[in-house]
Order: C-alpha cells, then sequence, then structure tokens
C-alpha cells in the first residue's frame, strides 16, 4: 500500500493506494493518522477511491481512526468508498458508523 | 526461511511480511483459471483473513512454524485451504461482530467476513495445528 496526504480547506485528506491486508503497510495508513492527530488536525478524510480491496484490518484501522478522532473532537470521514469496501462496510453494519460522500469537495463542505 | 512454491501451494513463515507473497500468488493463479474480478477479490479478501488468523493466532507468530495455503479449481468451484501448525485455534468461537456492542471494536471479523465472502466453509481444529477450507462456486 501507498499513502499520499494533503491539507484542502484545514481539511487533511488522506488517500491510500492498493490493498490493506495487514502487517506491515496496514501500520503505515495507521501511523499517518496518529501523526496528524498529535499534530492538532482532527477533521480528516480518507479517500478510498484507490484502494483495490482491504480485510477486517481495513476495517479496524477505519475504526480506530474513527474511535480516537472522536475522542479528540474530530471527526474521520470516508470519500469515495469503492463497490467493493462498501459491501464489506454493509456486511459488517459499519456503513452505519461512518459518514461516506461520493466526492472528496462533498465530504469537506460536511465540515462547514 | 521464505516462501516456498510447490504447483497449487504456497508455504510461509508465521510473519505478516509475507502476506503479500500469499495473495500474489493466489491472485495470479485465480487469473489462471479465468477467475471474473469480483471472485477474485473475494477469494483474495478471504484468503488474507485466514492467513491473518493462521499466523497470528494459529501459529502465534512463531517463525519456525509455517502456513500452507493450497488452491484448486474443478468446473464451477473454487476450493482454497489454509493450514497451520498451531495447537488448534478455532477462529468460529469469536463473538458476533455486527452485535451493537461488538460494533466498534477493531477486531474479530476476519471469519465473519469469509463467511460472507465465500459459499462454504469447513474449520478443522486439531492439537496439531487448523485447516480453515474455504469454497467460493464460480
Amino acid at each position: 500500500m501507498k499513502l499520499t496526504d494533503r491539507e484542502q480547506d484545514g481539511v487533511i485528506v488522506l488517500e491510500p493506494r492498493g490493498k490493506i491486508m495487514g502487517g506491515p503497510d496496514a501500520t503505515l495508513l495507521h501511523d499517518k493518522l496518529y501523526e496528524f492527530i498529535q499534530a492538532g488536525k482532527t477533521r480528516v478524510i480518507i479517500d478510498l477511491s484507490r484502494i483495490e480491496w482491504m480485510n477486517s484490518t481495513g476495517l479496524g484501522i477505519l475504526i480506530q481512526g474513527y474511535t480516537t478522532l472522536r475522542n479528540s473532537d474530530g471527526q474521520l470521514k470516508l470519500a469515495r468508498v469503492t463497490d467493493k469496501i462498501q459491501s464489506l462496510l454493509t456486511i459488517t453494519k459499519l456503513e452505519s458508523v461512518f459518514d461516506a460522500y461520493d466526492t472528496v469537495e462533498e465530504a469537506i463542505a460536511s465540515f462547514n | 526461511m521464505k516462501p516456498v512454491i510447490k504447483g497449487n501451494s504456497i508455504a510461509i513463515p508465521s510473519s505478516q511480511e509475507f502476506l503479500t507473497d500469499v495473495d500474489v500468488f493466489i491472485e495470479g493463479m485465480l487469473r489462471g483459471y479465468g477467475t471474473d474480478e469480483s471472485d477474485v477479490a473475494d477469494i483474495a479478501i478471504s484468503v488474507s483473513e485466514l492467513v491473518n488468523n493462521a499466523i497470528l493466532h494459529g501459529n502465534e507468530s512463531s517463525l519456525d512454524k509455517a502456513v500452507t495455503v493450497t488452491i484448486s479449481r474443478n468446473v464451477d468451484r473454487i476450493e482454497v485451504s489454509v493450514a497451520d501448525q498451531g495447537s488448534g485455534f478455532d477462529p468460529s468461537e469469536v463473538k458476533n461482530p455486527i452485535d451493537n456492542g461488538n460494533l466498534l471494536k477493531e477486531v474479530g471479523r476476519g471469519i465473519f467476513i469469509v463467511r460472507s465472502l465465500m459459499d462454504e466453509v469447513a474449520i478443522n481444529a486439531t492439537d496439531r495445528g487448523t485447516t480453515v477450507t474455504v469454497a467460493k462456486n464460480i
């Protein structure tokens, strides 16, 4: 997995690419998320459009980020969720937990 | 110890650093079978869950124990088995992850996802290891 990040209108946008299956790849997203939380940047969007697939490890990272940001008075939102990941969110009932948007712009606007 | 491929099987040491080796092998075999891309993803996700379980819970990350993944196909079905050399971890014992009280837990969804994505799941846990065999109708 590769990961890029940018700040847009005061919101952090993380864009992971590839697969999230566990092990060293998975810690990359986890560590980056915590780097921003430590820096006080607690409005975060994860753009999932370039993730081929993720397993329960990926879902666990999303939940951990969601919970940690919420506990820091911040928020984690998802954007451009692929059909395969949406299917996993539905199966696991996590679609009821995450705010998800069709575009990154819509997700950014939702913070205001 | 490094990954060893023999025909339709791959054996890896019990470390997550070899997850990618298993994925490349499995997805390569599936595409060689001419499998639909959506089924490739479902099977690859399921195998990754089972290999993670085998490494972490079955073999408890002991590098001298192997995880062996074997794939086969007949006319309308793909079958994959994942075997560890642990002391009989039974992944079916985990709590239901979609109960409201478990929804925000970070772990415990692996076998639930496998059961959702695959058509058959059989678990054989003994004191010499656990073999999970999954099948998908194609």
